[in-house]
């Protein structure tokens, strides 16, 4: 199996790709007028909500993640 | 090494696909029935899909060496409309003893409406009386979690439902442990965009056990790509698990469950012991 060095020696670059991708991202609706939207709008709560998962550790962060872009709501009856 | 994509819509698929597939080793696959990017008109073009599900991929796929097999229903987009899913259902039944047939699949929910999920649980039933396997359909994205709740749910409470016989599709970190704790099958689909990729399946497969988990790529006529199984044993490989633990999780695990209908004709591979010495390099 992979120590963790290696693990991180592998992906890190991949991560620093995916971590520029998302900041151009913001860019570029920030770019368009929505520098409001950024702030307000309802998916990019979430989308802060998912990256201070990111930042805080623990070892099952995609399931976190996973949870906060689920719909919770009860079932219909 | 010979691979199981148990999960893909074939007639969605060129026959460059086929002749990828065959490549990369793939020597079996399994096609539910699904939702065709748009809504028919009648049960009348159901029966033509599953003529061409039973018929026509199966022998498409014999000329690139790939064994095919099929399940059938109505999918979850197209039932909530009751009255043309009652149609189609009706279809069903006497098809149930074609060879190529599996079970009834892929029936699940997909926005988690009252009626998708009335006929979801008349799939069951039919599939209950027929004592057939089940494949599920979970809905995506943030409809999954709570869809995925509401079916194992029904599957639990009906008494007549087996969960070994029952595989719970595109699970993800945040499902699966509720499918595998009460005993399904779970499968899950690697995408280029929007699901799983190669590297959270292989995750996936090392945080819950290989156990009951079968891989597939789910390809469509969407962004979607038969490379996304091999890509993903590509990347459980690059962790250095050796070539009879891939063989479990690629070729075996298909096998185990579709093994369960007695038309699957495949059987696991007994890989030598000694090949667990060895990691990706000394094979």
């Amino acid at each position: 199996m992979l120590t963790a060095k290696d693990t991180l020696e592998a992906t890190h670059l991949e991560m620093r790709w995916r971590a520029l991708s998302l900041a151009a991202d913001l860019d570029r609706i920030e770019r368009a007028g929505g520098a409001d939207l950024l702030r307000t709008d309802a998916s990019m709560v979430k989308l802060r909500k998912a990256l201070a998962v990111l930042l805080e550790g623990g070892g099952n962060r995609a399931e976190q993640v996973q949870m906060i872009f689920s719909d919770m709501t009860p079932r219909e009856k | 090494m010979k691979l199981i994509d148990p999960h893909i819509h074939c007639v969605s698929r060129t026959t460059d696909d086929y002749q990828f597939m065959a490549r990369c080793g793939v020597v079996a696959v399994s096609e539910p029935a699904f939702w065709a990017g748009f809504d028919r008109s009648s049960a009348d073009s159901f029966a033509d899909y599953f003529r061409q599900l039973t018929d026509v991929e199966p022998r498409r796929a014999a000329r690139y060496g790939i064994d095919h097999y099929s399940w059938l229903c109505i999918n979850a987009k197209e039932a909530e409309n009751i009255s043309l899913s009652r149609e189609v259902i009706k279809l069903i039944p006497p098809m149930l003893d074609h060879p190529r047939v599996l079970g009834i699949g892929e029936i699940g929910l997909n926005k988690n409406t009252r009626n998708e999920i009335t006929i979801f649980q008349e799939q069951v039933d039919l599939a209950a009386r027929h004592d057939q396997l089940i494949l599920i359909h979970t809905p995506h994205l943030e409809d999954k979690h709570k869809g995925t709740r509401i079916i194992t749910d029904i599957l639990k409470s009906d008494r007549r439902i087996k969960p070994h016989r029952v595989l719970i599709d595109h699970c993800e970190e945040h499902t699966i442990r509720m499918a595998k704790e009460a005993g399904f099958w779970c499968g899950l689909t690697v995408y280029p965009v929007t699901k799983v990729t190669p590297q959270r399946a292989a995750d996936i497969l090392e945080s819950f056990g290989p156990d009951r988990i079968c891989v597939n790529s789910a390809s469509d006529w969407g962004e979607s790509h038969p490379s996304m199984l091999v890509d993903t044993l590509l990347a459980y490989r690059g962790r250095g698990h050796t070539e009879r633990e891939e063989t479990e999780v690629f070729f075996n695990n298909p096998c185990r469950f579709f093994g369960q209908c007695p038309k699957w004709k495949l059987a696991p591979l007994d890989m030598k012991i000694d090949s667990d010495s060895e990691n990706a390099d000394g094979r």
